[in-house]
């Protein structure tokens, strides 16, 4: 692990991505408690205000903190990503190896429902369950984790297929090796890289979809933060201030640039046919 | 840009109209403009018939395509004849007319007579094929009959006396007429929804869904010639964008937000009308569900917002704070309606005293920035009485059907906003025992305000009807189910050689007197 992510530093476009992710994650994670003001607390008299000692990144339409807001809504991406990618990592992973094993049927019925899962598009998806069920962060995670599942799931089937018939698989089944644990400790930790480099590229992915779904008013509820509602907000308020929107579209774009280029340097970093030695 | 306040607006109101109408004579061949993009505030829905439509989008496109005995000026609630060439008040009870000879509905349904009148007046008393009252049936509920005495003059016949019939009925959307034989044969349906056969100044050419309603000209129309060959209408539900619209000219005139009205006054070409509005906004709350149908709870929550606070905050402090339904300026407002003040301290007392010191509602609103922003006001102003508000944010579709039926009986709390018109009993006939399952989605039942209700409207003399609407509306404060919020204000974005039709509660809109200028 440490050599994999000194191959990363190594790499300018990956230090940059790394120190992006490290500032994401730490907005994310001590940017809350260490917040001046209670995000959602309204002071309707100091709205529209610009950045000033008192507020760091200024106030939105109703006067709210927006440093606050936005380590919050922060908190509100990171939780929705890596929530999102754990639960699609998981269910994926199982769905794409019991493929690989499955029988023809059995296999072809599983790559349907992938088929079926990843042509249906997001945004109308959200629509539906955020229709029957209302709105929710719960429901954005459950709308994005199914929506990426298939993603993780088709390489855990590609990758599996690869390594079904190695000799070291086939000498753990001639020594008697019942099937869960040769899935579990041979075949998943093999899998596992390209799995793991997947979900460091697919995290600005979900961090955009949060976003898009908050902003288009069905993703996180009123009066929780997200950079999208902040974004919608600031949108609508435009020619009040234009501080609302540059913050939330600013953490919008280092996060998915951080992420983005982090994911590729540990893709290079990982894949020896792509390593970039110094 | 051009300001007008209530009074100044009601006041003015002949000398607009009068305006609005010599901008709207044929001024088309001088300034070669055709055509006109008109934004709505939502897609149109069917049924497009007069009684029976969903509210003032699809009110306006009746307008146009239809005529009245008579219609609205521009620009104020007086009247002029349209269909007819003649109408006289008799008696308290009797209405003559007499309509212009040769005014005949297009597509080949012949010439508009007065059995036509009498069908589509009529049919707002008696139940229509599923049994039911038509929507609209209470703009009428004085009718008795229509009396054919000629094939282009009859008498409408009243139960009582209905003042209000002049403003709510005849010059507006319920009183316009339809064509007999062409609703025999299927128009006006919901499942033929640009069937739609008038004697007006347009004709219904296109509807597509979510995309725009293409008015053409009628060629046939016997009145003054419109001031366009087409206009367009296209739905744009995001204020913001009908902004941008705007600005890149893709719209020609629309509503906006009134923060923004400086700002889009500045584009070169542009020009703002703002005018005080009468329409109604306020929340309302379902006195059948518990805990809320204990006025203790009712009253706990509107003792713990701070109205003012939620105008500053929605809408920037660029409206005024309402105290009942009935704005200022019109006939039946209550000048000395109360005004609750904010008291956290009683509330949550008043919550103990009826068990439900920690409350949870939710508050069902229309996604629209200004109501949003004051959903969450009004969820930080409840949180301080201990009162957990969760907000259900709907989109148009969704939202104006939230209260129908047996869905409604599960709200619980609702921002909503209707629109004004002159004569009050328009706004006070929602909250009626009729209306629940339809419009009066706090299901508030009062036996004593329907009476009210129903006597006003049969009262001749102004003053007294004002007073009978003035006890009505006391009794609506004294039930909590509602929290007046404000009248709001009507900001428009138009193109500076666009003369705009305009009644004064702004929803109201005559697409015919819409002209270049």
């Amino acid at each position: 692990m440490r050599a994999v992510f000194g191959r990363v530093w190594r790499q300018p476009v990956g230090r940059l991505g790394l120190l992006l992710v490290v500032a994401v994650l730490l907005l994310g994670v001590i940017g809350p408690p260490l917040a001046p003001y209670d995000p959602n607390k309204l002071n309707i008299l100091a709205r529209f205000g610009a950045p000033s000692t008192a507020h760091w990144l200024g106030t939105d339409h109703l006067g709210r903190d927006l440093f606050s807001r936005t380590a919050d809504g922060g908190r509100v991406a990171l939780l929705v990503a890596l929530s999102t990618i754990a639960i699609a990592l998981a269910v994926g992973t199982l769905l794409g190896i019991a493929a690989a094993y499955a029988s023809p049927w059995g296999e072809r019925a599983i790559l349907v429902v992938f088929d079926i899962v990843s042509a249906f598009p997001t945004l109308v998806f959200a629509l539906a369950v955020v229709a029957l069920l209302g709105p929710g962060l719960d429901k954005v995670i459950l709308i994005v984790a199914i929506t990426l599942i298939p993603h993780f799931g088709r390489v855990a089937r590609a990758q599996t297929l690869s390594l079904r018939n190695s000799p070291f698989l086939e000498a753990e089944r001639v020594l008697g090796a019942q099937p869960w644990r040769i899935t579990a400790h041979h075949l998943v930790p093999n899998i596992l890289g390209p799995l793991v480099v997947l979900a460091s590229m697919d995290i600005p992915v979900v961090i955009t979809i949060e976003a898009g779904l908050s902003f288009l008013g069905v993703g996180v509820p009123p009066p929780r933060a997200s950079w999208g509602t902040l974004l919608h907000d600031g949108y609508t308020t435009l020619s009040q201030s234009p501080w609302p929107v540059i913050v939330a579209a600013g953490m919008l774009t280092l996060a998915t640039l951080g992420f983005t280029l982090f994911g590729e340097a540990l893709r290079d970093a990982i894949d020896p046919k792509l390593r970039v030695e110094p | 840009m051009a300001t007008l306040n209530r009074r100044q607006l009601l006041a003015a109101g002949a000398a607009l109209g009068v305006a609005g109408t010599s901008f709207s004579l044929p001024v088309l061949a001088q300034s070669g403009r055709k055509s006109v993009t008109l934004a709505l505030p939502r897609d149109v829905q069917p049924p497009f018939d007069p009684l029976n439509r969903l509210s003032f989008p699809e009110g306006n496109l009746l307008r146009v395509v239809l005529q009245g005995l008579i219609a609205f000026k521009p620009g104020s609630f007086e009247w002029e004849l349209s269909a007819a060439k003649r109408i006289e008040q008799v008696s308290d009870t009797v209405i003559e007319f007499e309509l212009k000879p040769g005014l005949r509905f297009h597509g080949g349904f012949g010439e508009l007579t007065a059995d036509d009148v009498k069908f589509s007046f009529e049919r707002a008393i008696k139940p229509g094929a599923d049994g039911k009252p038509v929507l609209y049936s209470t703009d009428f509920a004085a009718l008795e009959e229509v009396e054919v005495t000629g094939t282009h003059s009859g008498r409408i016949r009243l139960k009582t006396p209905a003042p209000a019939l002049w403003q709510v009925a005849l010059p507006d959307i319920s009183g316009l007429i339809i064509s007999r034989k062409a609703y025999e044969a299927g128009a006006y349906r919901a499942d033929q929804p640009t069937k739609v056969i008038g004697t007006g100044p347009y004709l219904l050419k296109e509807w597509r869904p979510n995309e725009r309603v293409v008015l053409q000209a009628n060629p046939e129309f016997q009145g003054p010639k419109p001031g366009f060959e087409e206009i367009i209408l296209r739905p744009v539900r995001d204020s913001k964008t009908a902004e941008l619209a705007f600005r890149a000219d893709e719209l020609q005139f629309t509503a906006i937000e009134p923060a923004n009205a400086a700002d889009i006054a500045k584009i070169p070409g542009a020009k703002i009308l703002k005018q005080d509005s009468i329409n109604f906004v306020w929340i309302g709350v379902n006195v059948e569900k518990p805990p809320f149908n204990d006025p203790r709870v009712r009253r706990a929550i509107r003792l713990a917002i701070d109205v003012d606070q939620v105008i500053e905050g929605a809408y920037n402090g660029a409206v005024g704070r309402a105290y009942g339904p009935v704005a200022p300026g019109l006939l039946g407002n209550w000048k000395d309606a109360p005004r609750h003040a904010r008291d956290v301290a009683a509330a949550k007392k008043l919550l103990a005293e009826a068990g439900v010191p920690a409350l949870r509602a939710k508050l069902t609103l229309l996604n629209k920035p200004a109501y949003q922003n004051a959903g969450i006001i009004v969820q930080a102003q409840l949180a301080e009485a201990g009162i957990t508000l969760d907000l259900d944010v709907q989109e148009g579709g969704s939202f104006w059907s939230a209260g129908n039926g047996e869905a409604g009986k599960n709200l619980e709390l609702s921002l909503q906003r209707f629109g004004g018109k002159a004569d009050p009993s328009f706004q006070l006939q929602w909250f009626t025992a009729s209306q629940i399952g339809s419009w009066n989605w706090q299901r508030w039942n009062s036996p004593e305000y329907d009476a009210l209700f129903a006597k006003a409207g049969g009262v001749t003399d102004p003053a007294e009807r004002a007073r009978l609407y003035i006890e009505a509306q006391k009794l609506i404060d004294e039930s909590a189910a509602f929290i007046w919020l404000t009248h709001e204000v009507n900001v428009y974005a138009l193109k500076d050689w666009l003369t705009p039709g305009i009644l004064p509660n702004g929803d109201d809109q005559l697409y015919n007197r819409f002209s270049p200028a």
